[in-house]
């Protein structure tokens, strides 16, 4: 490797490298999958709890967020430290879901501090956002619609009633989180399926 | 016209490899430039000391599960050279230039 370089192999060369780095080099898959099944099971047991009349059901939502938050760290650790690079994409992709959570834990706490409680169409709208984006970023099919998908049921979600949006966040977190991280791990494993 | 001269230290195909793939991360790992440019180890090491010496890179030397972990990242001024060299190269392949 010590010859000298004309101008075009030069080219070429940082082109080849710079394609080489330019993907994610992180596994994602995990994070849709566990998110898509705690915030489902949370919005299934609220759902038929307050059926019940039993309005304890929204303690559901902090039991998986705790539960959910725990598992992101500490998968994100045990990950971060087998990662032999860290590419801009993980930091942009990071900092974009770590924007969402905020956003949406301010507007969780906010509405309901303040007694009006939060839409759960716009929850639904939100969350369209950062999947949206990471399906874009990681030129991922099955997320792109999954983000299309929790903006198309969040809109519809603002004419419905409750029962009707619990059943519309229950299926854009199927379609949107859970199906596109299945195939995602299954991409991540070798195995390509998108 | 007078071209602009190539930056010697990054005219050289492991250094500029080394530089490429820094251009596309953050900070990458020893172990991912040794399999990206498939150089030997000493090879990498002595190229990555010469960019390090020139203030093209930094390296961190920390440890891993208890082995030995050097993590590389482009400087500011690395990065300049690096659009630097990339701008004489145009020069040279341009339409005007060729």
């Amino acid at each position: 490797m010590e010859r000298e370089l004309t101008p075009s192999e030069s080219l070429k060369l940082i082109e080849t490298m710079i394609g080489q780095a330019k993907q994610s080099f992180q596994r994602n898959s995990f994070y849709f999958m566990l998110w898509g099944v705690l915030l489902i099971a949370a919005m299934a047991v609220n759902y038929l709890m307050a059926a019940n009349g039993d309005p304890r059901g929204s303690y559901a939502w902090g039991v998986v967020g705790i539960i959910g938050g725990i598992a992101s760290v500490v998968h994100g650790a045990r990950e971060g430290k087998k990662q032999l690079v860290s590419s801009f994409m993980d930091r942009v992709m990071l900092w974009l879901w770590m924007g969402f959570v905020a956003t949406l834990l301010i507007s969780l706490f906010g509405g309901a501090t303040a007694g009006h409680g939060v839409p759960v169409g716009s929850i639904i709208v939100l969350t369209g956002l950062p999947t949206f984006v990471t399906g874009q970023l990681l030129r991922f099919r099955p997320l792109i619609f999954g983000g299309i998908l929790f903006w198309v049921l969040g809109a519809v979600a603002f004419f419905v009633d409750v029962q009707a949006t619990a059943l519309l966040y229950i299926i854009a977190m199927v379609f949107g989180y859970l199906v596109p991280g299945y195939l995602l791990k299954r991409q991540e494993d070798g195995l390509r399926t998108a | 016209m007078a071209f602009a001269p190539l930056d010697p230290l990054l005219h050289n195909q492991l250094r500029l490899a080394i530089a490429s793939l820094l251009v596309g991360v953050e900070s990458a790992d020893f172990n991912f430039l040794l399999e990206k440019t498939g150089a030997t180890r000493g090879n990498l090491s002595v190229q990555i000391t010469k960019l390090k010496e020139a203030g093209y890179i930094t390296v961190k030397k920390t440890f891993k599960d208890n082995y030995p972990n050097t993590r590389c990242a482009l400087s500011a001024k690395g990065l300049k050279a690096f659009e630097r060299y990339v701008q004489a190269l145009k020069e040279y392949l341009g339409p005007d230039g060729g």
